[in-house]
């Protein structure tokens, strides 16, 4: 039976809303969760090196746990979305990509809650004063361990030729020429990120520190800015073997996309090219506070553009099998309004009480809560 | 029916079950319990109470701990398991529904942030900003049980959904306002036995006292409420599925039994828990521990009993639990079961058996494994080949009973429980030919020597 005959048939309910509407919130809600998973991924990462590589990163470990402490529940919370707005769209791709590997699909989520315990578990060895940086290293090996996974399914759910031979054997399942690249290619974005966030903490901190902890704040915006400069040099030669890894098609098909796929595509590079040359002119990170945001903010402007053109080349892939594809949509704009209506209530009700949490402070003599 | 299919010797209902049961034990706490801590710590401010505000505290790690990490990761368990035991039934639910669960995605939002936020701001802000932010935990934590209970009830009892398809039809099913009260009784209770454990961990012997009995309140509130809900619930059930757990049918004994078993859990737990409001001081945590389990009991009794009475359906009279629709049962006969089936159908080697194997795989797989739950091996155990052409034929008549728009009286059915036989005459041959090969050897022989 040849591949494409294993695509299963549409699902006779209609799509209920726009298509554009549906790729919208997916991109955008997906932008939320790649953040904040880098923030988990790339946090848990560092701090295992922090905590592990060498004595005297305790602030850096510090900061990577309480950082996700917020960032694993929010990355969860925030994958919700694109898990619901897939489904919609690609539904039977997303499903039997799932069913071709479900003991790792389902295994995902043991990692995910052995990784979220190890971070507290962590937090209060450490506030103890005992050792955590073996600790720090199973945990990342769980949140490493989930990026594989999902760039696995991810590459399953766009190549439906590869289902045949994957439903044979889970090898053949891994063998992509692209899953190492793009593995490497979320890997390197969230060290990059993670090592401007630890650098840009550390320029904060040092307004409000004493005399004495200038020479550690220094350290740890080094150690970050040093993390982004060589995870982004990295970046910039895997971000090119992943695009020529692509398969012949996909790739002629992208660049043959005009300016729609072109200018996306061009403001990433670009976007890491500045970033390279920003942290490379930062020499002295606490008093080069600009450079430093300027860096961060680079990492997650690139990181937008490139959502939008890992987005296109999914298109790109699944266009052959769903040449035929016809679906059919609703469009319930009562409800949507309604979803829309909530959505901004409900942001705008986390940024107050965030806001509230982050600066009311008790008066002198007043009891706190 | 139309994807690969996961061998899973556990199988695929008993792994669900698992999941889910794991998942709402803790999401009810986490519903109830933002509501308790909420109120306990709103008492405490008021009264300047220490062993009250002592009790939240240590409450909003219960919280934090058990529902942010364990509920979030359950929660986004089911629909993994869910995605993989029953794809087509998923993806019928999201397109139903998908704008249900992104607004329940918001409130998920607010939750978690305002959940982690109130955990990390003890000692640090104002209590009225504290208050602020478990006040806004516990209406968003209740607002998505309101969402998310729309869906689970719509399973069930789809009411006029079937006819528009429409969303808010879905949604406001029959069952939808009696299941939220049972459920929001619940919460509160679950929230008690919950916390009462905290509340035994007070040093002082009269402030444990007093917290035991407030948590005593709770359990006993939720426990009436539920009782309300349930028996609402009931009435407000199709007679057709409400009799089928009254033992109406001798065949759905076991849905009887577990009705019976969940409402004396419900009675045991509230002597329970009247004990500890009417002697907080001599509370122990064995008993609190019992308590626990009967409440446990009774939830994941009303579970399976919800879960049971839906079957042979996964949504009630509109798809079986093997993902075949009933308005297809006419087209699967006409057309056959593995021309809509195409990764069964790579089991079909051009062999009777072979095709049987691939038959077995589209239709009974997704509830019978070989030889781990609900094995056809050991079903077939007693069984000779006779017996099992006869029960297909007769499973076969019965999708003749769901053509034709009319649904039948479960009751009535021979295999009240399972989804009727749908394909061509020669799938059907050739499942029997199938199944007769698992049929174990002496078995055969003894059959075939009479």
């Amino acid at each position: 039976m040849a591949s494409s005959e294993l695509i299963p048939a549409l699902d006779p309910m209609p799509v209920p809303g726009p298509l554009w509407l549906f790729h919208v919130l997916w991109v955008v809600t997906f932008f939320i969760h790649i953040l904040l998973v880098n923030a988990v991924l790339g946090g848990s990462v560092i701090a295992a090196w922090a905590g592990t590589a060498k004595p005297g990163r305790r602030s850096v470990v510090e900061l990577l746990l309480t950082l996700n402490t917020w960032a694993i529940p929010l990355s969860i919370t925030f994958g919700i979305a694109p898990l619901l707005f897939v489904q919609v769209v690609l539904g039977r791709f997303f499903y039997t990509a799932a069913l071709l590997v479900p003991g790792w699909w389902l295994g995902l989520l043991g990692l995910l809650m052995v990784g979220y315990y190890l971070n507290y578990l962590a937090k209060w060895r450490l506030a103890k004063g005992g050792a955590v940086g073996h600790w720090l290293v199973l945990q990342a090996i769980c949140f490493l361990l989930v990026a594989l996974i999902q760039v696995v399914v991810n590459l399953l759910h766009m190549q439906p030729e590869r289902w045949a031979s994957a439903a044979e054997s889970v090898v053949a399942a891994l063998r992509d020429p692209t899953l190492l690249p793009r593995f490497l290619h979320f890997l390197l974005a969230a060290l990059a990120m993670v090592g401007g966030v630890v650098a840009w903490v550390a320029v904060r901190r040092v307004s409000g520190a004493p005399a004495g902890g200038r020479a550690e704040l220094d350290a740890m915006a080094r150690f970050g800015v040093k993390f982004a400069l060589y995870a982004t040099l990295l970046q910039l030669i895997d971000g090119f073997w992943l695009l020529f890894a692509l398969p012949e098609e996909v790739l002629k098909a992208f660049m043959r996309s005009g300016p729609v796929a072109m200018i996306p595509l061009t403001l990433g590079i670009l976007a890491g090219v500045v970033l390279l040359v920003v942290l490379a002119q930062v020499h002295d990170p606490l008093a080069q506070g600009t450079k430093v945001r300027r860096a961060l903010e680079l990492v997650v402007g690139a990181t937008a553009v490139m959502v939008i053109t890992r987005h296109q080349v999914r298109e790109i892939y699944l266009a052959p099998a769903r040449a035929a594809e016809e679906l059919v949509t609703t469009a319930p704009w009562g409800l949507i309004a309604l979803f829309l209506v909530i959505f901004v209530a409900g942001v705008a009700a986390t940024v107050y009480a965030m806001v509230r949490a982050a600066t009311d402070r008790p008066a002198a003599g007043e009891q706190a809560a | 029916m139309d994807y690969p299919i996961w061998d899973l010797a556990l199988g695929g209902g008993v792994l669900i079950g698992i999941v889910a049961i794991a998942h709402v034990v803790v999401s009810h706490f986490a519903v109830g319990g933002g509501l308790a801590i909420a109120l306990l710590e709103t008492l405490a401010v008021r009264r300047g109470d220490g062993a009250l505000r002592q009790l939240a505290y240590r409450g909003s790690w219960m919280l934090i701990l058990v529902s942010t990490v364990f509920g979030a990761i359950t929660g986004v368990g089911i629909w993994f398991t869910i995605g993989l035991i029953h794809p087509t039934a998923t993806s019928s639910l999201i397109r139903t529904f998908v704008w249900g669960w992104a607004i329940e995605w918001v409130f998920f939002i607010l939750e978690v942030t305002t959940a982690v936020a109130y955990v990390a701001t003890w000692n640090k802000v104002r209590p009225r900003t504290h208050l602020l932010l478990i006040w806004l935990y516990a209406f968003a934590a209740f607002m998505s049980l309101v969402v998310i209970q729309g869906i689970i009830s719509y399973m069930l009892t789809p009411g006029k959904w079937l006819e528009t398809q429409a969303f808010w039809d879905g949604i406001w099913n029959p069952t939808y306002v009696p299941g939220l009260v049972l459920r929001t009784g619940i919460c509160f209770f679950m929230a008690g036995a919950y916390l009462a454990f905290a509340a035994l961990r007070e040093q002082d012997a009269g402030a444990r006292g007093r917290l035991v009995r407030l948590m005593a309140v709770f359990q006993v509130v939720g426990v009436l409420v539920t009782y309300g809900g349930y028996r609402w619930w009931e009435v407000a059930l199709p007679e057709s599925i409400r009799a089928l757990f009254l033992g109406a049918s001798p065949k759905l004994a076991a849905l009887a039994a577990t009705r019976s078993f969940l409402l004396w859990a419900l009675a045991a737990y509230l002597v329970l828990v009247l004990f500890a409001l009417i002697a907080p001081r001599v509370q122990r945590w064995p008993v609190t521990a019992v308590a626990l389990i009967a409440a446990f009991a009774f939830f994941g009794g009303y579970e399976r009993l919800r879960e049971g009475a839906r079957k042979p359906y996964i949504i009630s009279d509109y798809m079986f639990s093997n993902g075949v629709l009933v308005s297809d049962i006419e087209r699967h006969n006409r057309e056959g079961i593995l021309a809509h089936a195409r990764w069964a159908a790579r089991d079909d080697d051009g062999s009777l058996e072979g095709k049987g194997r691939a038959v077995f795989r589209a239709q009974c797989a997704s509830c019978h494994t070989l030889d781990g739950y609900l094995s056809i091996r050991k079903l077939l155990a007693t069984a000779d080949a006779d017996t099992v052409n006869v029960i297909l034929e007769i499973m076969h008549e019965q999708g003749n009973a769901y053509t034709g728009g009319s649904v039948p009286e479960r009751t009535a059915l021979d295999y009240p429980v399972m989804p009727p036989f749908v394909g061509t005459a020669e799938e059907r041959r050739a499942l029997g030919v199938y199944l007769a090969t698992l049929i174990p050897a002496h078995v055969a022989e003894v059959r075939h020597g009479k």
